[in-house]
């Protein structure tokens, strides 16, 4: 039995950290979804903000500079989207890939143009575990939730704040205005412009941090196309969590616990190839998608530019 | 005629853009940017070989290309061609190794079907969720490639393995099923010749038939073609089994033509790169073999420039990202610099 609950324990603490950048960029995200921009670039923004973060710790010797590096990379990406999905008004699907393609091609090539193709993968100091005073030492629940790195620590105050803001606040009330009918909002008074610019600089900043946690946190490298997916990943949380902090967190773990156990088959030694073990994320991402038949509740001008002076 | 002046001019400020970008980019890796533009060029139409290979990589290009452009026609955004690309490598390489006598003029009509049809498979299934359930279509088929090259991953290893090698491949495939190299010391083969013809049927097909018609239909306007009673439905699902078809067949092109056995990274992202020469060639398919052609350039130009100046090739993809955002924002960005050249037209 305590065995049991040893192997339970390091899952779900295991969960929870690959949770954490998928909840981060799914928050984010889910703000911008709210105020009506679909970006489907926030594997380009993680990208970057994983290269950014990287480069600034591995100079600096400094997290906190790398963190605020990667969320300055974010913010850069997002406001590229922002521009052109809410100044110029084009296809919101379209500038997301495009800013994929452009994102990984950006940093391969300034991450080969700084290290060259050496065969020694360059590393950086990593956040290390904080275990929060008395409170992990909670038998159980102290070791998952409190002893675990400033990120995770940051991820649930973040979903608190998110859920408050969006369901507590006059703030939470105009951005859903402007997700759901922008002309309403725009004759009440709400600047539909400034509201959107806002949700997506937020969405650059914790997607940017996002990508920190997985170069800075939990790898100590950066590699060509270092993210391999998990912006996407995050994309299908915030569709299951139906743009709910805690839905977007509860798919997160889901996610996050098949990617758990991915890592722990492969340790195991079965000698059935280790492809069988790594497509299990995605396989889960697809079951997980399936389980949002019939919820959608998208914001009714998702992914819609807004113009004044067309009806 | 002023309008095509006009969106002539910002076309060419697009390609300046693009090109001091590169120059720019060229000169922070400390390379001359003259050297690096001549091994560019020479990388394209140096020689013989050269132009041949622009034309070897323009082929899975077309292909999925086509693929991709038959999918957003009716609106299902199909961002999966990677994945449908491998799913047909596979089933081509699986009829010829377990059909080894079969005659070259059955072998290949068999694994072209059967690299259809799986293909084709692959992309009908978030195409199904898409048109019956409303699931993210661009999530699925993302996800779809990620398991499909791990599908190949695990196939290579296991029941297509090839027991003399010890490298994860399969064995060579039998020499009925090889498409013919059609210019002699180039790797240029006959599967030109289906992307060509792929492209004139899609062109057919979109353009001249009622299928075609009702698909484009409602990728326009899927509500008005529910009321006049169109079925989305059936046509998102006949247009994502041609759509992953047609990736599938780039597949098959890759091993039956290139590689004569199935390796697990086939393709250099060629299903990521089809969706920019759709974009790039508007959904048409003229235009997605001409942008095709131009990616294929770009691609072997920037892989000669890598060799002749060491600047990494990933500068390709920044070009290729900066280019669609810039022909997106073609509009808003030069509209200042275009009025008053309208104004001048006037007087």
């Amino acid at each position: 039995m305590s065995g049991f609950i040893a192997i339970l324990s390091t899952f779900l603490i295991a969960s929870i950290r690959m949770a954490t950048p998928l909840t981060l960029a799914g928050l984010g995200e889910a703000y911008s979804e709210r105020a009506g921009i679909l970006n489907l670039g926030v594997e380009a923004i993680m990208l970057t903000g994983s290269f950014t973060g990287f480069m600034v710790t591995f100079w600096t010797n400094n997290l906190l500079l790398g963190v605020l590096a990667a969320m300055a990379g974010g913010v850069a990406v997002s406001m590229i989207h922002a521009v052109m999905s809410i100044k110029c008004g084009v296809d919101q699907t379209i500038v997301g890939l495009a800013l994929n393609f452009f994102a990984l091609g950006l940093t391969s090539f300034l991450f080969l143009k700084a290290f060259g193709q050496g065969t020694i993968l360059p590393t950086c100091v990593t956040a290390a575990a904080f275990p929060l005073p008395l409170l992990s030492k909670i038998p159980l629940i102290g070791p998952i939730l409190f002893n675990q790195n400033i990120f995770v620590y940051l991820m649930f105050l973040a979903v608190v704040g998110f859920s408050i803001v969006f369901y507590k606040t006059d703030w939470g009330v105009n951005l859903t205005a402007v997700g759901e009918h922008p002309r309403a909002a725009d004759t009440a008074g709400i600047n539909v412009f400034r509201t959107r610019y806002i949700a997506c600089l937020i969405n650059g900043l914790f997607g940017g941090m996002a990508g920190a946690y997985i170069t800075i946190c939990q790898l100590g490298f950066f590699q060509e196309d270092v993210t391999s997916g998990k912006g996407y990943m995050a994309l299908v949380a915030v569709i299951l969590g139906r743009r709910n902090p805690l839905g977007v967190l509860a798919a997160a773990l889901i996610i996050g616990f098949a990617e758990a156990l991915q890592f722990n088959l492969q340790t195991i030694g079965i000698p059935i190839p280790s492809q069988a073990f790594s497509m299990i994320p995605y396989v889960s991402a697809v079951i997980v998608l399936l389980f949002s038949i019939g919820k959608s509740a998208d914001p009714a001008a998702l992914g819609i530019p807004y113009e004044r002076s067309k009806r | 005629m002023g309008h095509k002046v006009r969106s002539a001019v910002s076309f060419l400020l697009v390609a300046l853009i693009s090109v001091a970008l590169a120059m720019l980019l060229i000169s922070l890796t400390g390379s001359e940017v003259g050297r690096a533009f001549a091994g560019f060029f020479r990388g394209i139409v140096g020689s013989s070989y050269s132009i041949a290979e622009v034309f070897v990589k323009a082929t899975p290009l077309t292909l999925a290309g086509l693929g991709v452009a038959v999918a957003f026609r009716s609106g299902f955004i199909n961002i999966g061609t990677e994945g449908q690309l491998y799913m047909g490598a596979i089933a081509a390489t699986a009829i010829a190794m377990y059909l080894p006598n079969l005659p070259a003029l059955l072998m290949i009509p068999a694994c072209m079907l059967g690299a259809f049809l799986l293909g084709g498979l692959w992309a009908l299934i978030p195409g199904l969720l898409k048109s019956r359930f409303g699931i993210s279509d661009v999530l699925n088929t993302i996800m779809f490639n990620y398991i499909a090259i791990a599908i190949v991953g695990i196939l290579v290893q296991t029941a297509l393995k090839d027991p003399n090698n010890y490298f994860p491949q399969s064995p060579p495939l039998p020499a009925a099923s090889a498409l013919a190299v059609i210019i002699k010391s180039t790797r240029l083969h006959s599967g030109i010749f289906i992307a060509l013809a792929a492209a004139a049927l899609v062109y057919l097909f979109i353009f001249k038939t009622p299928a075609g018609f009702r698909m484009r239909a409602v990728g326009l306007n899927p509500r008005a073609c529910k009321c006049v009673g169109i079925s989305a439905l059936s046509c998102v699902l006949i247009s994502s089994l041609i759509s992953g078809g047609l990736a599938g067949v780039a597949g098959f092109c890759e091993v039956m033509g290139l590689h004569h056995k199935l390796l697990p990274g086939i393709s250099p992202s060629y299903g990521y790169l089809a969706i920019i020469v759709t974009l790039l060639g508007k959904n048409n398919p003229l235009g997605v073999v001409l942008a095709a052609i131009g990616i294929a350039a770009l691609q072997v130009g920037s892989l000669a420039m890598q060799r002749a100046a060491s600047v990494p090739s990933a500068i390709a993809e920044i070009i290729m990202g900066v280019v669609v955002i810039l022909i997106l924002a073609r509009q808003t960005l030069f509209k200042g610099l275009l009025q008053p050249a309208r104004k001048e037209e006037k007087a």
